[in-house]
């Protein structure tokens, strides 16, 4: 007789249940945080401010917090539509600096006349989901691991970004490895509330236009079953392969276009930095919000909101990016947590292992 | 019901025993499995073994090997009582398994998965020991097999001898060889058996598991027969045993509860196979198999699992590429695409439901709207939950389903197997369904839920549908089908009438050989 400890999915878990659990483990993971910051020497009366007001409540905070928000939704949505075909896409970066690209690209050798903005938006996305593709088709084809082919290709990506910006792209009136400045009409538009533009309205539409997409669609009736079970939908004759195609590109679609959304919005150029950490991100948010398109805006807010706390602590109190880093993983940690308990429960069974 | 147990035929004359099982019962939750079996085997001897899927052999053969321990009865190896605690103590006590699926590392080496092995005896012994030990085995065994290529490029058979020489290796005296000719071709299975002979004149003592009388006369010594957890023909002598009888232990031989509607007018033509054949890598899965199964009729293809059933559903499907001819009503099926032929009225009925044909962590609602999603049924683009929720309030109605509390909103994963099966003939036996493929649609069911299921392929019958019925069990073929076909290695045989008898069933499944 063996003892053994077996994982059970919960049956159906309570709504209020998984709030109390999720409430809890949110404290328990902010008092953890509190405490190594503190101990890191913030004082303790700046916490409230640094943690809540500056980022959430004064107007100029929460600009900040919601103009980084805005790439991670994109980012985040790059993520849930290919992990809800369980598809993992590692190169999330690699996508969105294709987007970047494509969008400069446009921009510097004035394609579109009027339609310029709209064209960068689309050829974003296009750059996107042609980086993806060669990942989409190895594994659907050869069984080519994605992990593997999607993270690579993230590597050649960036080294195209630098061979472009040290080369035909690089501002020759500049010493740094930048594009040049876009034009005027070649910017999103801003709403007069610190950096945030109208990359928010593009991402919340794609946010909108995925949750449709996922809920009401044929299609993404179709997507819950190939992802669920992809046998049980080839015998009952959905185009399974066609389905996973689709939500993959849709997947680097909206990596390229948070990449579009990054030079045009907030950047007005390409640089080596940007979409930096998007792949960590991206998963990480639609982890948290389980694939649905829904609450990802939600949790982008809350991710983008350590980022904007982490930097001021750094600026102002010497915190090194360690610490920072510490306490983002600590809440990281205690959601992920959470998130696990409220789907399965742990047993211990006394009996015979089959 | 049971045929009383023969005499016993006493072992070689003059060869120690080997092992001896007194009354080993074994209950899983409700279902006896094993119910007091006995059985012995003698140094030297080949005794094969054999029975249906679901005889109970395996089980028996995992308490021999330490896997499960049996609720009661009694063990003894070479005279001496023993209780096997695990896996371990079974190959301490000189119990050696050749599972069907082998157990060893792909890239390794023959000679490295043995090491391996031999790290697992107590006392890690020297590499220059194993390799002597290695050498003696191979020696004594006149296996010869590469032993220094990584065993994922050998063929089947020889990853076989590689197992084997593992078993021999660890000391074994007592080998069970799990239907070991199950994946070889007839030259390496005649191979096979000599090496066994061999083994037994060496003094080892083996149980031959099989599902083929060929293999039987040809390399057993005693033989017996395992059906329904019971040990209907106990020991006896391989001379003295015909081939009708051992058909006969293994599927019984009462007399069928009903024969279904025998003097029903068949319609039209519905389903014409010709020529079918499957292959994937090199195997031949099914082989020119033919079949026909008119309107209003239930064709039950009986066989012993693993025949090529799955991959001849498939085929028709259109999940599989295949050669040959399948014609629905006339219509020859060759180069659609599932959804067309589901189109066309084909539906399926998997043997596993929650591998082929439900999404589990799936809405049970959704589950059952997926055809109707499909089609657009439940609109072109767009899908009303509402709609789908209506669509499964009537289906759980109409089938009875329970657990579909909540609109059917919960996963289909949480219901029952006999509900998860409603779930899946609602679906799948609507007003259009024209042929459906039913491949052990009662497999795991209990009683009540078996019934239903057989009442609703009836009816489909009745409305017109033709029913291709796959089934393991011989009883559910027996009582249900119009006419009968028999599987074996994927070619599909029967009677000149189309309905063979138990015994002819029996004869068929062994394949003729």
């Amino acid at each position: 007789m063996l003892e053994t400890v077996t994982l059970e999915r919960r049956q159906g878990a309570g709504a209020v249940r998984a709030a109390l659990t999720y409430a809890g483990a949110l404290a328990l993971g902010l008092a953890l945080s509190l405490a190594v910051l503190v101990a890191a020497g913030v004082p303790t009366g700046a916490l409230f401010n640094e943690l809540v007001v500056q980022v959430f409540l004064s107007p100029a905070g929460l600009a900040r917090t919601v103009t980084m928000a805005t790439p991670m939704m994109l980012g985040a949505l790059a993520a849930a539509l290919c992990l809800r075909l369980k598809f993992w896409n590692i190169g999330i970066e690699g996508q969105l600096w294709l987007g970047a690209i494509c969008a400069t690209a446009v921009a510097l050798y004035d394609i579109g006349g009027p339609l310029r903005l709209p064209l960068m938006m689309v050829a974003a996305m296009a750059g996107g989901a042609l980086w993806i593709l060669p990942s989409a088709l190895l594994k659907m084809w050869l069984g080519v691991s994605e992990v593997i082919v999607t993270l690579l290709m993230s590597n050649i990506a960036f080294l195209l970004l630098q061979h472009l910006l040290f080369g035909p792209f690089r501002d020759p009136t500049f010493n740094f490895p930048t594009s040049p400045v876009f034009g005027e009409a070649e910017k999103l538009a801003r709403f007069g509330w610190g950096d945030v533009n109208g990359g928010l309205v593009l991402a919340l539409v794609a946010v909108a236009l995925a949750a449709l997409a996922l809920g009401r669609l044929r299609y993404g009736y179709a997507a819950r079953f190939v992802g669920d079970n992809p046998k049980a939908a080839l015998a009952l004759g959905f185009p399974a392969g066609r389905v996973l195609l689709l939500s993959i590109l849709a997947g680097g679609a909206m990596a390229g276009l948070a990449g579009g959304v990054i030079v045009a919005g907030t950047e007005y150029r390409l640089t080596q930095a940007v979409g930096l950490n998007m792949t960590f991100n991206g998963i990480v948010i639609a982890a948290l919000a389980r694939n649905a398109p829904g609450w990802i805006p939600l949790v982008a807010l809350f991710i983008a909101g350590l980022y904007v706390a982490g930097a001021s602590l750094k600026v102002f109190y010497g915190v090194s990016e360690g610490i920072v880093l510490i306490a983002q993983g600590i809440i990281l940690l205690v959601l992920v947590t959470a998130q696990f308990v409220t789907t399965y429960r742990v047993r211990l069974a006394r009996g015979v292992v089959a | 019901m049971t045929k009383p147990v023969q005499t016993v035929a006493p072992a070689l004359p003059g060869a120690p025993s080997a092992l001896r099982i007194f009354g080993a019962s074994k209950r899983f939750g409700d279902h006896l499995v094993l119910d007091g079996v006995d059985f012995d085997l003698a140094a030297g001897e080949v005794h094969a073994l054999l029975g249906e899927n679901g005889a109970g052999k395996s089980t028996l053969m995992n308490i021999l090997s330490g896997i499960y321990t049996a609720d009661a009865g009694r063990i003894e190896i070479e005279g001496a009582a023993v209780s096997i605690a695990g896996p371990s103590a079974a190959v301490a006590l000189g119990i050696g398994m050749v599972h069907q699926h082998f157990k060893l590392v792909q890239p390794f080496t023959g000679r490295e998965n043995l090491h391996l092995a031999a790290a697992g005896l107590p006392l890690v012994p020297r590499r220059a020991v194993v390799e002597e030990q290695i050498a003696a085995v191979v020696k004594r065994s006149a296996l010869d097999v590469n032993l220094d290529v990584p065993v994922a490029r050998l063929s089947v058979a020889e990853q076989q001898r590689i197992e084997i020489l593992k078993a021999l290796l660890l000391g074994a005296r007592i080998l069970v060889l799990d239907e070991p000719t199950a994946v070889l071709t007839d030259a390496e299975a005649d191979r096979l058996l000599a090496l066994v002979r061999d083994l037994a004149a060496q003094g080892h003592a083996i149980i031959f598991i099989t599902h083929k009388l060929r293999e039987v006369l040809a390399a057993g010594d005693r033989v017996s027969v395992l059906r329904r957890g019971r040990m209907v023909l106990a020991s006896h002598a391989v001379e003295d045993v015909t081939r009708d009888d051992l058909s006969r232990a293994m599927i019984g031989d009462q007399e069928t509860t009903q024969r279904r509607r025998s003097g029903s007018t068949p319609g039209p033509v519905l389903l014409e196979v010709t020529g079918l054949g499957v292959r994937d890598g090199g195997a031949a899965y099914v082989s020119d198999a033919g079949l026909s199964l008119r309107a209003g009729e239930i064709h039950g293809l009986a066989g012993v699992g693993g025949n090529g059933q799955r991959e001849l559903a498939e085929a028709i499907l259109g999940l599989r590429a295949a050669t040959g001819q399948v014609a629905l009503e006339g219509r020859d099926l060759t180069g659609l695409s599932v959804a067309a032929r589901r189109r066309l009225g084909l539906r399926y009925v998997p043997a596993d439901r929650s591998a082929d044909a439900l999404a589990p962590n799936v809405s049970l609602a959704e589950n059952l709207a997926a055809t109707l999603v499909r089609t657009g049924a439940l609109g072109r683009r767009m899908v009303w939950p509402s709609r789908v929720r209506q669509h499964a309030a009537a289906m759980v109605q109409s089938y009875g389903i329970a657990g579909a509390t909540g609109g059917g909103r919960r996963p289909v994963r949480l219901l029952s197997g006999g509900n998860a099966q409603k779930v899946v003939l609602a679906r799948e036996l609507d007003r259009d369904a024209r042929l459906i493929i039913a491949h052990s649609p009662t497999r795991g069911l209990d009683v009540a839920a078996c019934a239903y299921v057989h009442e609703r392929l009836l009816e489909a019958v009745a409305r017109g549908a033709g029913v291709l019925l796959i089934s393991e069990d011989l009883e559910e073929v027996l009582a249900l089908s119009d006419r009968i076909s028999v599987i074996s290695r994927g070619r599909i045989a029967t009677t000149p009438d189309g309905r063979p008898d138990r015994a002819q069933i029996g004869e068929l499944m062994l394949g003729h050989a």
